[in-house]
């Protein structure tokens, strides 16, 4: 907000809400708020004097600290660098998992997907069927064999 | 911030680095006991709140965006962890409001804030949760208008409006007392 857009009623609010220290004004409107303030100082001056009466009382304030166990405690839960195994199984499988063990898992598990839906659609062809059967229809499906017989 | 982004000390706090972890710690657990402890009038209860905001932030550090400073966002955790507690606590009246005795003074310390801390703290836990929350965060931990709003997850004109009306408030209660002492 430029001085221009300053108004005395703002500048109210400001010290209503923030207190009687520009110091803590919204940055954004401190500046021109302040240059308003120090031109009338005598239309702001009994906004000022309550609210440094409150600003007084706040500064009274004291909380008690933290008890010293506290950081411990807090510092005790945070997370930890796994530590890296120097044995001969550590030496393997840095050299098999280079990328530690994510990479393996999702291909075991898309392996094992595949595995399922290739196992499902060959074991489904053979309901009533034999061994040959089921590996012609496994490979030709139900319609298209005598297609492909009658093209040779 | 001596040299280290705080994204930088996060993601290594993430990663296990221990100097990273304290220092994130030391800089931060303060604001957040004292908030809690403001919203809550109980330093057992306020550091418990502490020690769960962390570890809220140790589970979240991994995944951190920086959208925000680390201390707005764990000061939104403890309001949340504040407000759950506020919740499930039988209401007060103000008249039967305990008598603060904190043991974990030293005694020349607690004579000393006894009686500034008495007048003060009875004042603010006096005023309605939002406004107080408002009071903690702007004017008595020094955040910035937006970065109290970001952690109360309200509009910068409504965070105006309750800091206003807590100051009103104390304003009130000031005036009461000049007319009480004069009579």
């Amino acid at each position: 907000m430029t001085e221009l857009n300053m108004t005395a009623e703002r500048v109210l609010e400001l010290i209503e809400a923030f207190g009687a220290a520009p110091g803590g004004w919204p940055e954004a409107e401190r500046a021109a708020a302040r240059a308003l303030l120090e031109a009338q100082p005598d239309l702001f001056a009994a906004a000022i004097a309550d609210a440094r009466a409150v600003d007084d009382l706040l500064s009274e304030e004291v909380v008690p600290e933290p008890s010293l166990d506290l950081a411990q405690s807090i510092l005790a839960q945070a997370p930890q660098v796994v530590p890296e195994q120097n044995n001969l199984i550590g030496v393997l499988g840095r050299v098999i998992f280079p990328q530690g063990a994510r990479w393996p898992a999702g291909a075991v598990i898309a392996s094992l997907f595949m595995g399922l839906v290739g196992g499902y659609s060959y074991a489904s062809t053979g309901a009533g069927y034999d061994q040959a059967d089921s590996a012609y229809y496994a490979a030709f499906g139900f319609d298209s064999g005598n297609a492909w017989l009658e093209a040779e | 911030m001596s040299g280290i982004s705080e994204l930088d000390q996060i993601t290594r706090a993430a990663s296990g680095d221990r100097a990273a972890q304290a220092a994130l710690v030391n800089r931060n657990m303060p604001i957040i006991f004292r908030v809690a402890y403001r919203m809550l009038q109980d330093r057992a209860e306020a550091e418990d709140v502490t020690q769960e905001t962390f570890l809220r932030a140790w589970k979240h550090l991994p995944n951190w965006q920086p959208k925000a400073k680390f201390s707005t966002w764990a000061c939104t955790v403890a309001l949340n962890l504040c407000r759950d507690r506020l919740r499930k606590k039988k209401p007060v009246l103000m008249d039967e409001l305990p008598e603060r005795v904190d043991t974990a003074l030293r005694p020349e310390e607690a004579l000393a804030s006894a009686q500034a801390q008495d007048r003060i703290a009875t004042k603010i836990a006096a005023l309605p949760e939002r406004q107080r929350e408002a009071l903690t965060l702007c004017a008595l931990e020094g955040m910035t208008n937006i970065e109290a709003a970001a952690a109360m997850d309200v509009s910068v004109r409504a965070l105006e409006s309750l800091l206003a009306r807590a100051r009103r408030t104390l304003r009130a209660g000031l005036h009461a007392e000049r007319v009480g002492d004069a009579e």
